[in-house]
């Protein structure tokens, strides 16, 4: 244990109103992006709920979870105070000017995007958009690029969905417990491995 | 006609939109987010190719071109991007007028909310005995891999539902590089592909 960690956590438990003013500020001050940094910044340094420890075990059960990373956190945070009070307050506080603000954009879409210079704008950023949808798989690729059986239930299940059009939710509900099958953790053995015998 | 344009016309005349005139509807677009939540995978983007067959394809609420214009605005404006569900009720809801694209953008998003979020709150309570269980090994190392291949999919979907000129697939080519190399605020490459777009060298 580090000094950090043992000073850290003084404050006393944030109540509903405080989680979701804290989320507020969260949401507010990632408008430029970075916001998993952010909410540690505010809510391990600044506001000093959490040790980082307890921050960062959050993430890793954000992660796990199904949802979206950023709003899992923000639901581990006011979970861990209040329970699902906690949790709709805090939820409440991280979307609420981000959404606002999309549903402001979303009416003037639909009510201006037959306008030409409109369009051709927006076929612009639709390109680098799709740029940007092209590069996620490719961002956690490098963590199974040594595990072959990995590598080929991703090459399978991309070809059932792009080729034969499967869709997600049945292709979830079969591959995903044959694949939790195999990897199902083996107490004798480590974790399957490039070329390691079954 | 070669049978597969036959096939592919009675397809798009048979796609008439879903109207959500009234509270029915909207309750079974609703019903579809809620069985959905709980399939978003490594972060809910694995979800965006159910997104598009859901609006464009099934209840044809968006033509392909919006669709590929929401996932840009989802994608720039701040805040998750999973906010994109509440610009697909939007869409749903628009030929009803503002006021009820509105209520149907709030009904989606807590529908693909709820789920995962009550399951997120079941996780965070029981995490210390879900730690070490091989089930949560099994899941994270099994569900790994899939959602690799599933957001593979979903960037081939994207690319193809953007369905840009040549100059425009070159810049999502560039775009994928540069997101991969560097630590470029995407909204910059956004910015200037939408002034290529401006001056009509990105068309589609």
């Amino acid at each position: 244990m580090t000094d950090a960690s043992k000073l850290s956590p003084t404050a006393p438990a944030p109540g509903l109103r405080q989680l979701f003013s804290g989320m507020l500020m969260v949401a507010l001050s990632a408008f430029g992006g970075g916001l998993s940094a952010w909410s540690q910044r505010i809510i391990v340094e600044q506001r000093r709920w959490m040790s980082n420890e307890e921050f960062l075990t959050g993430l890793t059960v954000a992660r796990l979870f199904p949802g979206p990373n950023q709003i899992n956190m923000a639901v581990y945070v006011g979970t861990f105070f209040r329970g699902l009070p906690g949790a709709l307050a805090a939820l409440a506080g991280m979307l609420l000017v981000p959404f606002t603000l999309l549903m402001g954009v979303g009416l003037l879409y639909f009510e201006f995007h037959t306008l030409p210079a409109l369009d051709r704008v927006l076929a612009g950023v639709v390109a680098a958009a799709a740029g940007m949808a092209l590069s996620m798989g490719f961002k956690i690729l490098d963590q199974y690029w040594k595990d072959p059986m990995a590598l080929l239930l991703a090459a399978v299940t991309f070809v059932l969905m792009t080729f034969f059009h499967v869709r997600l939710v049945p292709l979830v509900l079969v591959a995903g417990p044959l694949a939790m099958a195999w990897y199902w953790p083996r107490p004798s053995h480590t974790r399957p491995t490039a070329g390691a015998p079954r | 006609m070669p049978p597969l344009l036959l096939a592919a016309a009675a397809e798009a005349a048979s796609c008439t939109p879903m109207r959500l005139n009234d509270l029915g509807h909207l309750l079974q677009v609703m019903g579809t987010f809620l069985g959905l939540s709980l399939f978003s995978l490594g972060g809910g983007n694995t979800l965006l190719t159910e997104y598009h067959h859901l609006s464009v394809e099934q209840y044809c609420w968006l033509r392909p071109s919006q669709f590929a214009d929401i996932y840009a605005l989802a994608e720039a404006a701040p805040g998750p991007s999973s906010m994109i569900v509440g610009l697909l009720g939007m869409g749903a809801g628009w030929p009803e007028g503002p006021g009820w694209a509105l209520l149907t953008a709030y009904g989606a998003e807590i529908a693909i909310l709820l789920p995962s979020t009550l399951l997120m709150v079941v996780a965070c309570l029981s995490w210390n005995r879900l730690r070490d269980s091989p089930w949560r090994v099994a899941f994270e190392r099994g569900l790994g891999p899939i959602t690799l291949g599933i957001l593979f999919a979903v960037g081939v979907k994207i690319l193809k539902t953007a369905d840009t000129n040549a100059a425009g697939v070159v810049v999502s080519l560039l775009v994928c590089v540069l997101m991969l190399r560097t630590r470029i605020s995407p909204l910059w490459f956004m910015a200037v592909a939408g002034g290529l777009g401006a001056f009509g060298l990105i068309n589609r």
